[in-house]
């Protein structure tokens, strides 16, 4: 896992690294969080880089606590796997309180891990990131006809469908009859 | 702050607590494949409303912004729909039937800028009659369609045309009182007729009945100014004016044919040095390829 200026991503959180201080004024020492994903790998970012997920910041924003506080209870997002996290992570980072620009060239081009990454950015709340996200998934199927797109996305046609529809039905329905008879065997 | 912390264990708690996510397509929430539709040309949505009942209506309610739509209905030569959002693509039709089904999705989910319509099949205009959804257009532009369709057009266009254009060669009769009174023609910023003089446009539209020489006599007592270019009369609100423009200018010279003209709602208040003496650009709306030769065109 590597490790930069904003974020260090570990399996135990390791110490902020101090920025060159200004010669002009003394800074405001910037505030750190701790994040994880399914993987238990601790990222720790910075609260600038972090207000691109209005989520965490809405979470962050009302919680006064300390450095030793942050490290002790990372945020954590079972159900973002770590890869995914660490995407979303570095992304924050490059974009810190810069303007995002109106392309972004380094999402991943397959389709399980952009799928994963925009669900996990759509639950983070990155506004901007969800945005070029979603522009990348409308371009996998950029000139493709209706049977390729069914290909690439795994969409089932109506009939199948249908089909899988019915036999849930008879499945919940077998499952419906075989509690009855349980409860009536108990009954007895 | 033991109260942040609680809340703080509490909320990671409750994010600990959703299901894994998987990674297809369907698995998508709604609102996120919306976003996507929304990215995409309409080629791509065309494509993807086929694969599935499920996906047809989640791209039937995402609308799209379309440049230019051009549907011409002459079968069984010309008869396809061509469209420009991003890119430009053509679809061609057997039928009417399907051509209109087709029109039908364009309709509903299609914001357009600019709207042509040529159509002259009586099927289209039966289909457009009964036809009770809502078009939105900035500009529609129509040609080779009789008074019917036009009206039929217009009474399912939302009521926010800025400008509407049409023909009228070749008509001996235009039902300019029906068509006068659409909301959207009363509510249109421009409105533009070809082939006027073969009409009753003028006379309609300020009451006066034929040419520059015409609407002078008409109007004798409410000229408020005249010269060679502009009749102003003043009109019964007191705070408006209505000015005949006659374009005149290097190329457009007093006895070239065809004459321009254009009527204008103006302030009572509007001084002559505020008019606008560029007769070429509104000439160039009405007729594009006009100044070509001109030499200051270039």
């Amino acid at each position: 896992m590597s490790s930069t200026e904003q974020g260090t991503s570990s399996a135990a959180p390791a110490e902020p690294t101090t920025a060159p201080e200004s010669a002009a004024a003394p800074e405001v020492p910037e505030s750190f969080y701790y994040v994880h994903g399914k993987d238990k790998v601790v990222h720790k970012v910075s609260a600038g880089a972090l207000q691109h997920s209005a989520l965490i910041h809405g979470m962050i924003s009302n919680l006064g606590y300390t450095e030793e506080q942050a490290k002790a209870n990372p945020f954590p997002f079972e159900n973002i796997d770590g890869d995914i996290l660490q995407m979303v992570v570095d992304w924050c980072n490059q974009h810190k309180g810069k303007p995002t620009p109106p392309e972004d060239t380094n999402l991943p081009k397959q389709k399980e891990k952009l799928f994963d990454l925009v669900l996990a950015v759509n639950y983070l709340e990155i506004k901007e990131l969800l945005t070029y996200c979603c522009k990348q998934v409308a371009m996998m199927v950029k000139g493709k006809s209706p049977e390729e797109i069914r290909e690439i996305w795994m969409i089932p046609t109506d009939a199948e469908d249908e089909a899988a529809e019915k036999e849930a039905k008879k499945r919940a329905g077998k499952e419906a009859a075989g509690e009855t008879a349980a409860a009536a065997g108990d009954a007895k | 702050m033991s109260f942040d912390i609680d809340k703080l264990a509490e909320k990671t708690e409750n994010l600990s607590i959703d299901p894994v996510y998987d990674t297809n397509w369907c698995d998508m929430p709604t609102e996120i494949k919306r976003e996507c539709i929304g990215k995409m040309e309409i080629n791509e949505r065309l494509s993807l409303r086929c694969t599935a009942k499920a996906e047809r209506s989640l791209v039937d309610s995402q609308k799209i912004n379309i440049r230019r739509c051009d549907i011409h209905g002459t079968p069984p030569f010309t008869q396809y729909v061509s469209l420009t959002s991003g890119i430009e693509s053509t679809h061609r039709f057997r039928s009417a039937n399907e051509q209109f089904k087709f029109m039908k999705y364009i309709w509903k989910v299609g914001v357009f800028e600019n709207l042509y319509i040529s159509l002259c099949q009586l099927a289209f205009k039966e289909e457009f009659i009964d036809y009770s959804g809502k078009i939105s257009a900035k500009s529609i532009e129509f040609d080779y369609c009789d008074e019917e369709m036009i009206l039929a057009v217009l009474k399912n266009t939302e009521n926010n045309i800025k400008s509407i254009t049409m023909n009228a060669q070749g008509r001996r009769t235009y039902p300019f009182d029906e068509i006068l009174a659409t909301s959207q023609v009363q509510n249109a910023n421009y409105w533009h007729i070809e082939y006027h003089q073969q009409t009753d446009a003028l006379y309609k539209v300020a009451q006066i009945d034929g040419s520059f020489a015409e609407f002078l006599e008409h109007f004798a007592d409410r000229i408020v100014s005249e010269s060679e270019k502009r009749v102003r009369i003043s009109t019964k609100n007191p705070d408006r004016h209505i000015l005949l423009e006659r374009g005149l200018d290097d190329v457009v010279q007093v006895h070239y044919f065809p004459q321009y003209f254009r009527l204008l709602v103006i302030s009572a208040n509007m001084n002559e040095s505020e008019y606008d003496d560029n007769c070429k650009q509104w000439i160039l709306k009405m007729e594009p390829e006009f100044y070509v030769d001109d030499p200051d065109n270039h």
